[in-house]
């Protein structure tokens, strides 16, 4: 599990400037939940891809992507059923009490499953900002603005892999005390892990009070604060929020054009234009960036 | 004027009808090292939580009396101030930090102080130096030993360049050499520094001599303060045991003159018992010194680890053969461990942190399978598929007895257990309540009990399936010495012909008075293993103080008993002759 948490390798993508690193994941985000034309979005996904890539994150990846294929499955399944915007049916099925007539058309199969793509494209995003990020510095970076949510996300950053230890430690007392997992009805299986949680819940609050009088014992509350980590904005930290933000007005310029987009009912649109072809080329110009200065940065100096 | 002066302080925490503190009137001079000790619920954290302006501040209840910083009412004074002057480090090093990486963590304080950024790297660099943290930097705290953890909390504190530093119990939750680690910082921070220093502490071989003024409380009242030396001749005359125990020893032997040092004790000792030969036969044989000596390293002579009342033809309960593991990110965990555990035994299991021993309890247990190596219960071999806690038989106890804690009343939490293996209670509850002391607690909620209470209720939640193995991991952390005594007193109880107990501890005090096998384990491997008297007395920092002062003088000596009944005659007689050869 620990693999999934941030740690420090040592990397370029690791150094850079939060603030920079933080618009350009937010950048990501934006143009995946902002394109529906199904080629954009398995673009975005690809760059991300580098990305995690050059943070030696793949295990971390297949994590969230098993974790995002599996939230995606009920929208493949579901949106054929329910949607009849469709003009062309594949299949007629029986009527339903609460659903209908259920016709299956290739519009909504087709809509469901670039749904699922931007959601992987999300998971992803999700992924990257995880591996990328040191938590302290992002909230660092966001304590300036709201300091006590950032430490109530910070105090959960620090606490959850030790929580996630305590869990695992719960777990193995109530198995030592006759508790067997994989016995039982779902319901029972589901109550006995319940069990677990609430245990946690239970320990975690009696915790909680000396974490804040430890804080209290340091002063935490007892006036304006200031900030320890400064962290220099340097030229590639420039280079890459420029990229990024190039992107996104890139995107959103594409989205108003009508590019980026696509026509699902009741007949899918075209997939792609020249101008598409131009913009895709731009956008992922843009947001391979950092990658391109990642891998220079391993290999030559003078990106150091 | 004193830095710190309490004046009649009675103190009610909210919703409690029992004061916890009781009219305290004590000084703090200024470069003072104060130890405060005493029982479980004495209200020695208390009143230093009261020092540190936290009671009533941060608690709320009913406070009357006075604290006094340096002349001010504590309560008086500006928050931010007072904790420029006075910083408090906590006992449990996980439930104190806050930040996710060490170097941030150092500065949380500085941040909340409004320091501005140059001052807050000066301070955190030279802490750094000083407390030689210089390899945490960088690092994520999750990822720190437990010591350095606590190092991380006092370098926080001392950043913020308090006059007064306030400890509770910060050495309860480490291993001997971690512990030995800070102990040593903080006297530094004392002589070095200059930093007034009050330590609420309960192991005392280690701190006692530091002190130059110790404080012993009971029932939230200050029963003794003096000089170390003082307070060891006064509580004993009290019956009061809060004392390491070298200074017990000659204080129960009547000495004048009381060492509270091994190196004094040792210096009385040659006055009195002449030096023998480390390779000398010991000054009296007994039944202990006829059983083999193991060095390290060496594999022992099975039979000398049997005891008087201890059945070896039975067969071993428990077999660990050639035993390998290694979790995912760390190798080698446990390597080569071969093991018999035979019925009525009790083991402890000794070693630093990370040495594999909680690892090496979790595979007895059956909770973790070895890579390579078997593991035979009762002859059985135990593999994925017949996990050693399935056949209910072996009781395990974790670090942290509140993770067992989730029933409503007591006796819910032993029926659970019972239930769970399909075991009719048939008198088990009520037989293993009064045995654990623990029948008058029987319908009430278990989290609404004392630490060492809910220890019990833990144990007895897994002992009423009544196991023939017992594996107790590290089970008196943050215990005090009666807390000690009493689970003492429980496995003692237990401890009968059939049943056999591990225990993995780093309480050698503990192991020495209650194992009679003791194994050390050193990075994964066993380093040691023979009778308790042999592995403690021979090993040169997993000793207990008596056996420190001893060495020399008589072998095999671990505790304050052993010590009167071996060389109390002698003592008294030489002591006698050279009174008389005084008087002649």
């Amino acid at each position: 599990m620990e693999e999934l948490f941030y740690r420090e390798k040592d990397l370029f993508l690791q150094k850079l400037h939060p603030t920079a690193a933080m618009v350009f994941i937010c950048v990501l985000m934006v143009l995946s939940l902002i394109f529906t034309n199904p080629l954009y979005l398995a673009g975005l996904f690809l760059c991300t891809g580098f990305l995690i890539r050059e943070l030696q994150g793949l295990k971390s990846w297949e994590f969230f992507l098993k974790a995002g294929l599996l939230m995606t499955i009920p929208v493949m399944i579901i949106n054929p059923l329910v949607s009849k915007a469709g003009a062309t049916v594949l299949l007629r099925g029986p009527r339903l009490p609460a659903f209908g007539e259920i016709d299956i058309s290739m519009e909504a199969i087709f809509y469901g499953a670039v749904m699922s793509l931007r959601l992987l494209d999300v998971m992803s995003v999700f992924c990257l900002y995880n591996i990328m990020l040191h938590p302290d510095k992002t909230l660092n970076m966001l304590e300036r603005f709201a300091f006590k949510s950032t430490l109530v996300l910070s105090l959960a950053t620090r606490m959850f892999p030790a929580m996630l230890r305590r869990l695992e430690n719960i777990r193995e007392i109530q198995a030592v005390r006759g508790v067997d997992f994989e016995k039982g009805t779902f319901k029972e299986v589901l109550d006995k892990y319940m069990n677990l949680i609430y245990i946690l819940l239970l320990s975690s609050l009696e915790d909680s009070m000396e974490i804040a009088e430890a804080m209290q014992a340091r002063a935490f509350g007892s006036g304006r604060r200031t900030c320890y980590i400064r962290i220099p904005f340097k030229p590639r930290d420039f280079i890459c929020t420029a990229a990024g933000i190039a992107a996104l007005f890139a995107g959103i310029f594409g989205a108003v054009k009508g590019y980026g987009t696509m026509v699902f009912y009741p007949y899918l649109g075209h997939l792609i234009s020249r101008e598409d072809i131009l913009l895709l080329l731009f956008l992922h110009m843009m947001l391979l960036i950092p990658v391109f200065m990642s891998w220079g940065w391993r290999r030559c100096r003078y990106f150091r | 004027m004193p830095l710190f002066q309490v004046r009649d302080l009675h103190y009610y925490y909210p919703e409690s009808e029992k004061p916890a503190l009781k009219g305290i009137n004590i000084s703090v001079e200024e470069g003072e090292f104060v130890l405060v000790t005493g029982g479980s619920g004495s209200g020695k954290s208390t009143l230093a939580r009261a020092l540190a302006g936290l009671v009533p501040d941060f608690y709320g209840g009913v406070f009357r009396g006075e604290v006094l910083f340096r002349g001010r009412n504590i309560r008086c004074m500006d928050r931010r101030k007072l904790y420029r002057h006075v910083g408090m480090v906590f006992q449990d090093p996980e439930k104190q930090l806050v930040k996710t990486e060490a170097e941030a963590e150092i500065a949380f304080g500085l941040e909340n102080l409004g320091l501005p950024q140059q001052e807050m790297f000066r301070r955190v660099a030279e802490v750094m130096d000083f407390l030689d943290l210089k390899e945490t930097k960088g690092r994520f705290v999750d990822k720190l030993s437990g010591g350095q953890k606590q190092k991380i909390a006092l370098a926080s504190v001392l950043a913020m360049q308090p006059e007064a530093i306030i400890l509770d119990e910060p050495t309860s939750q480490l291993d001997p050499a971690s512990a030995e680690e800070l102990l040593n910082l903080i006297k530094r921070l004392n002589e070095e520094m200059g930093k007034t220093i009050v330590l609420v502490e309960q192991r005392l071989e280690r701190c006692f001599h530091m002190a130059d003024r110790v404080a012993i409380m009971k029932d939230g009242e200050l029963t003794i303060e003096g000089t170390p030396r003082d307070v060891a001749a006064k509580s004993i005359a009290c019956g009061i045991h809060f004392i390491p125990p070298v200074t017990r020893f000659f204080t129960e032997m009547g000495f004048s003159r009381i060492p509270i040092t091994v190196k004094e004790g040792r210096r009385i000792l040659k006055e009195n018992i002449p030096q023998q030969d480390s390779d000398a036969e010991p000054i009296q044989s007994t039944d202990f010194s006829k059983s083999k000596q193991i060095d390290n390293g060496c594999c022992p002579d099975p039979a000398s680890l049997m005891r008087p009342d201890f059945d070896r033809n039975a067969g071993a309960i428990l077999e660990l053969k050639n035993v390998w593991f290694s979790y995912k990110d760390k190798e080698n965990v446990l390597q080569e461990i071969n093991l018999e555990i035979f019925p009525g035994e009790f083991l402890a299991i000794l070693g630093a942190n990370g040495a594999g021993k909680s690892t090496l309890l979790k595979i007895m247990s059956g909770l973790l399978v070895p890579d390579r190596g078997r593991v035979l219960f009762c002859g059985n071999e135990c593999g994925k598929k017949r996990e050693v806690y399935r056949c209910g038989k072996v009781a395990y106890l974790s670090q942290n007895p509140n993770d067992y804690l989730f029933q409503d009343t007591v006796e819910q939490e032993l029926c659970f257990t019972l239930k769970n293996f399909g075991i009719p209670d048939g008198g088990r509850i009520d037989r293993i309540l009064d045995k654990l002391d623990l029948k008058q607690h029987k319908n009430k909620n278990p989290r609404d009990l004392s630490s060492g209470e809910r220890q019990r209720v833990a144990l007895a939640s897994v002992l009423v399936i009544e196991p023939v193995l017992v594996l107790l991991d590290e089970p008196t952390r943050g215990m005090d010495y009666g807390l000690k005594a009493a689970l003492g007193t429980c496995l003692a109880e237990l401890d009968g012909k059939k049943l056999s107990i591990v225990m993995v501890t780093h309480d050698v005090e503990f192991a020495a008075e209650h194992a009679k096998r003791v194994i050390i384990l050193h990075d994964g491997k066993i380093a040691s293993d023979g009778p308790a008297e042999h592995v403690l007395g021979n090993s040169i920092y997993y000793s207990t103080q008596m056996a420190r002062m001893c060495k020399g003088f008589a072998r095999n000596i671990l505790t304050v008993e052993d010590a009167i009944k071996r060389l109390g005659p002698v003592l008294t007689q030489n002591r006698q002759a050279f009174t008389e050869r005084g008087s002649g």
